[in-house]
């Protein structure tokens, strides 16, 4: 899951996206279709910023591609927050209430 | 999960625990992404409750309360409640 700044539009967060995913294909794994959750309030403020868009996103990860991600993400300016979470084998992937799963993120 | 809570009743009948939700409903993992439901587990000032509380078996409470922190991280979930 990852909150992108609320100052792009909608082309630009899908390039965004966009480019981690070459990442994760290019180092061996394999992006799921990302699940925009629109733009929402954050609950705090981050960066004197009160919302983002929040996307989530299922991805398998070869070797490399956890470093090579997690650099990526740190540097980029468009990038909030991110998380990258490991899913339990049994993961239920059911879409919950106005958004879904991941691992990543 | 459905025992009865040990220890001597302060002051009435002892008190009858209820299953813990998750067990329940069966969950296999508390995700973070649910925070409407972990909405439930913390407090009006945004503090984890306490498991006699929230009424949680011991595991499903340590995974509330991480997806609780997950959450909060993600801003899904406030750190503090006013101020």
């Amino acid at each position: 899951m990852l909150i992108v700044i609320p100052e792009l539009d909608e082309d630009q967060v899908g390039s965004t996206i966009g480019r981690f995913r070459t990442v994760i294909d290019r180092t061996g794994g394999e992006a799921g279709e990302p699940n925009h959750w629109g733009r929402r309030k954050l609950a705090y403020e981050i960066d004197h910023r009160t919302d983002g868009f929040y996307i989530v996103m299922e991805f398998t990860a070869g070797e490399r591609t956890l470093v090579e991600l997690k650099r990526i993400l740190r540097v980029s300016d468009d990038v909030l927050r991110h998380t990258i979470v490991k899913l339990p084998p049994n993961y239920a992937h059911k879409p919950l209430p106005a958004e879904t799963e991941e691992v990543p993120a | 999960m459905g025992r009865k809570r040990g220890g001597p009743p302060r002051g009435g009948r002892p008190v009858k625990s209820k299953p813990c939700v998750y067990c329940k409903e069966d969950v296999a993992y508390v995700d973070y992404k649910d925070y409407n439901v972990l909405r439930r587990f913390v407090s009006d000032r945004g503090k984890i409750r306490a498991r006699r509380v929230t009424g949680l078996c011991p595991q499903h409470q340590r995974e509330a309360a991480r997806s609780i922190k997950r959450a909060r991280e993600m801003a899904l979930l406030p750190y503090v409640v006013g101020r």
